[in-house]
């Protein structure tokens, strides 16, 4: 499937279509903004429905919301980012800056390393102990989740 | 006695235990049961990047135990709370995807039924104690000026989460002014703390965050107050960082709702866990009777 067919399949991402590029979304966007439009929705959107590429700029986006409640049109466009990354995912891999996370979710369940330090902590402040689980790790590797 | 199954994610146990500390004082003291979920674990959030079954199999999974508890799930964390809310109004309305979901928790024995609600602890307040009943609790009232933060995922995407006005909310500054503490305006109110970002790109993650903060010392404001755990680390723990970063200085306390509260309460500064925050600050500011003594 290429992008195109990829994004139109997806319920979310079929919203795409309402998008005419006034650039709403990168006026409000925080991440526009602080890296001088390197980041920018709109084009991110426009590239996706005509050239059918994505770019490396799609993980820069703060999930914030901020585009999607501003649209006129109501594109989703901070949903369509999301699920431009899964789809980025499923063709180049999981990026390095995330590997840390799932790792330490199957390891322990959670996205952090959280053990005997952390409750030894918690206990000092006569709060109650977390517990690891494997759970996590059986869900992922059941959804081919990347471990 | 009104009960909720208690959420507290990964940051919170990881770095901002205090942020569960004064929730459960709190709530203690509003006469409100936490049953706790010890080994809940992650609410797969980050999933939500990389992979959608695994991440509506994780959220339906935490889901699940609440269900088992027969109580509504509070939760702590923004962006906990706007996977798991989110996800749970997605297969309450869609049968056929929930079905998918539940074959994959049945390979942990689990279920998702689609009986409970997923409530963050601002909107647990604000709608089902309310701040009429808060403020009889209110024995050591505040008197400084605070910034509200309401950050990102318990109000957008707003046509979803439906709590308050997404453009002008009002919730987290009135649970402020119960207080006694006065909430301030400051520009760009509704601006993201940057947390989302701070793994791909550390330097935009912090000229968001830094923005705020110099948004709010322009203002005039003695604090901020955060609902979420990560825009804690952000504004507190990182507060440091942003300063050498941008080369400015800011010094602006950062508390969690429920320690602002929890003083006007009349709790004492170590048991809403202040010690543990990072910016400095005095604690007279909090007119606090217990530190005094």
């Amino acid at each position: 499937m290429n992008l195109q067919e990829e994004i139109l399949s997806n319920i979310d991402g079929r919203t795409l279509n309402y998008c005419f590029s006034c650039g709403m979304c990168t006026g409000g966007c925080p991440s526009a903004r602080v890296t001088d439009s390197i980041y920018n929705p709109r084009k991110i959107l426009h590239r996706a429905a005509l050239e059918g590429r994505l770019e490396e700029d799609i993980w820069l986006c703060t999930n914030c919301y901020t585009c999607q409640e501003r649209c006129p049109t109501k594109t989703k466009v901070a949903d369509l980012i999301s699920l431009m990354r899964r789809i980025y995912v499923k063709e180049k891999g999981i990026p390095g800056f995330i590997k840390p996370l799932i790792e330490n979710l199957g390891a322990c369940g959670f996205t952090a390393r959280i053990g005997d330090l952390e409750n030894k902590r918690r206990e000092r402040m006569g709060l109650p102990s977390v517990k690891q689980n494997q759970e996590v790790r059986r869900i992922i590797e059941k959804t081919g989740g990347g471990l | 006695m009104r009960e909720y199954a208690y959420f507290i994610g990964c940051t919170i146990p990881f770095r901002e235990s205090n942020y569960d500390l004064s929730t459960r004082k709190v709530m203690e003291k509003l006469d409100i049961g936490l049953l706790d979920m010890p080994d809940a674990g992650c609410c797969g959030l980050y999933y939500e990047l990389v992979n959608e079954m695994t991440h509506l199999a994780l959220a339906a999974r935490v889901i699940s135990m609440a269900e088992e508890l027969k109580r509504d799930l509070l939760v702590l964390c923004s962006g906990c709370n706007g996977s798991l809310y989110r996800v749970n109004k997605k297969l309450k309305e869609n049968p056929e995807l929930k079905d998918r979901v539940n074959e994959v928790l049945s390979e942990v024995d689990r279920e998702f039924k689609g009986t409970v609600e997923v409530k963050h602890v601002i909107r647990v307040l604000w709608e089902d104690v309310g701040i009429k009943e808060i403020k009889k609790h209110v024995s050591n009232p505040i008197n400084i000026k605070a910034a509200a933060h309401y950050g990102c995922h318990f109000l957008r995407p707003s046509d979803e989460m439906d709590f308050d006005d997404p453009r002008e909310p009002i919730s987290l500054d009135r649970l402020i002014e119960v207080t006694g503490a006065e909430s301030i305006d400051y520009f760009e109110k509704s601006l993201c703390c940057g947390g989302y970002v701070l793994a791909a790109d550390q330097k935009a993650a912090y000229m968001m965050t830094g923005t705020k903060l110099r948004n709010v010392k322009k203002a005039g404001a003695d604090i901020i107050v955060t609902a979420c755990p990560f825009c804690h680390v952000m504004y507190d723990a990182n507060q440091k960082a942003v300063e050498a970063e941008l080369e400015e200085s800011f010094g602006i306390p950062v508390l969690h709702y429920p320690q602002l509260l929890g003083l006007a309460m009349g709790f004492d500064l170590k048991e809403m866990g202040l010690e543990q925050n990072r910016v400095r600050f005095n604690p007279q500011m909090f007119n606090n009777k217990k530190e005094d003594e």
